[in-house]
């Protein structure tokens, strides 16, 4: 009796890309996944980023201030609130994940998703607006 | 009579020696009764009889025509055609399982990792006390809903990436022997989910029970197992056995 | 009523415990305290000042606080660990062997030092700045 998952497919060999990110035809916590993965890579990509863009500091304030004028134009605030999307959404549905995850509200995960949203969806404006206006 | 519909049924196709699956389009009158089941053996009869699947019982009890339609997993027993409102039907086998020829799977791994816990087939009643026993009758016996059809695991995202994933199906199992373990010890069926290819590779997509047809609720299960894991880390962290 | 498989049983693949729960719940404790380390370290940076972004020398002042160096110190020792183990579990979804899955930790037990050792020590030379 073989193993139990030691046949592989040779017709159709894994696509983890697909089975992750094809989320037509599946239902919100698919979404939910799916989004939290791409967020999560998106801000691990940021951290190490944002890391590299303060060691400017170290060369002074001219390249410093350079920077922060770069970076108050309308295409990279745009890209501000991208990342405060990013946050917000990975962090929020990840108060569910963790919640879930450890056998807690699981009965109602979907409705705690939605109200963990609207939660994010009401700080993402207020945190856009600032970001355009301050 | 009943009103006729001409419907597609664009249906995959493979065979052994092919170098990858292809489509192949069927168009089949049907009526609002007409099941994709019903309307796949009406091909394969009429049409094309190398078109294989598997069928048992025709309705949901056993489990065996598991397949995915237009894109979502479901036992195509029940599933009337004219009920997706879609003009082509796209029908395709379970993902995640190896293909051996057109809608029909591989089950072997599947089963074998879900008999691996002491799984019981049965449990306790859940009926109302005040349904009547019959004379004769003692008590209630109830099969567990699961009816092992692949659909929880060929919807999930982790069994499409990791064939090492336990998978919902044999962690819902192992959750029914937590749950309810009579003689057994359900320590074993804890430790056999403990690890980075059992419950702990679930990101809570809750696919697995958006799709299950039979109320077994995998995710809710694994979540579950996962609860009392860590109950007991967070125990054995502060001391207490 | 006893198992029908007790006859039956195949060939038992056990796995075993391993400590993935744990790390698990080390991701979702640091996500937990991220909640409020990015939410402080977004504020700080990016909602009080006028004009949003701090320039060279409001930078320097603000770092060389010491409440604010710990805060940040310490939002970066919570924020690395659990990018990686993040990222970590992202290739483990792939279904590694074993020994793959071994080179595959120490490749990100590695990562979470070199960044940590490297935030650490731009956050000290800021303040001798």
């Amino acid at each position: 009796m073989q193993e139990a998952g030691s046949m592989p497919d040779t017709v159709r060999p894994k696509r983890p890309l697909k089975s992750w990110f094809d989320v037509r035809h599946r239902k919100v916590g698919t979404w939910a996944f799916a989004l939290n993965r791409l967020t999560g890579i998106g801000l691990s990509l940021y951290l190490i980023i944002h890391l590299v863009i303060l060691s400017l500091l170290l060369q002074g304030e001219q390249g410093w201030n350079d920077f922060v004028t770069l970076v108050k134009s309308p295409f990279f605030l745009t890209l501000d609130v991208i990342l405060l999307f990013g946050f917000l959404f990975h962090g929020l549905n990840g108060v569910r994940v963790g919640l879930v995850g450890m056998g807690i509200g699981v009965d109602n995960q979907r409705t705690l998703f939605w109200v963990l949203m609207a939660v994010g969806i009401v700080l993402l404006l207020a945190g856009a607006w600032l970001i355009f206006t301050l | 009579m009943m009103a006729e519909q001409q419907v597609q049924f664009k249906v995959l196709r493979y065979k052994q020696g092919q170098a990858s699956p292809t489509f192949q389009t069927f168009n089949l009158t049907v009526n609002e009764d007409t099941t994709v089941l019903v309307a796949l053996q009406d091909i394969r009869r009429d049409q094309d009889p190398t078109l294989i699947l598997r069928h048992s019982c025709h309705h949901a009890s056993c489990g065996t025509c598991g397949m995915k339609i237009n894109g979502q997993e479901q036992l195509s027993c029940v599933v009337k055609a004219l009920d997706l409102g879609t003009q082509t039907v796209m029908v395709e086998p379970l993902d995640n399982l190896p293909l051996i020829s057109d809608l029909v799977v591989d089950m072997n791994g599947f089963y074998d990792r879900y008999t691996t816990p002491e799984m019981m087939y049965l449990r306790e009643s859940e009926f109302l006390t005040e349904a009547d026993l019959p004379e004769g009758i003692e008590k209630w016996l109830r099969f567990e809903n699961c009816v092992e059809c692949g659909c929880c695991v060929s919807a999930c995202p982790i069994a499409g990436s990791d064939a090492e994933y336990l998978g919902p199906a044999a962690l819902a199992a192992a959750w029914r022997v937590v749950a309810e373990p009579r003689e057994s010890n359900p320590q074993e069926a804890l430790e056999w989910v403990d690890n980075e290819h059992g419950c702990w590779r679930c990101h809570a997509a809750f696919e697995c029970s958006e799709v299950c047809p039979s109320d077994v609720d995998p995710a809710g299960a694994i979540m579950s197992l996962r609860g009392e894991l860590t109950r007991r880390k967070f125990r054995r962290l502060f001391g207490r056995r | 009523m006893a198992s029908i498989t007790a006859d039956q049983k195949t060939t038992k693949k056990v796995a075993g415990k391993d400590s993935a729960g744990a790390w698990w719940i080390v991701q979702a404790i640091t996500g937990l305290l991220l909640i409020l380390l990015l939410g402080l370290h977004m504020i700080a940076h990016h909602f009080v000042v006028e004009g949003g972004l701090r320039n060279f020398e409001e930078v320097i002042d603000y770092v060389s606080n010491p409440v604010i160096f710990v805060l940040e110190v310490l939002f970066l020792i919570v924020v690395t660990p659990h990018a990686m183990l993040g990222l970590q579990s992202i290739v483990m979804d792939l279904g590694p062997g074993e020994s793959a899955a071994r080179t595959i930790t120490w490749v990100f037990r590695i990562l979470t030092i070199v960044i940590l050792a490297y935030g650490i020590w731009l956050a000290v030379a800021l303040q001798n700045l």
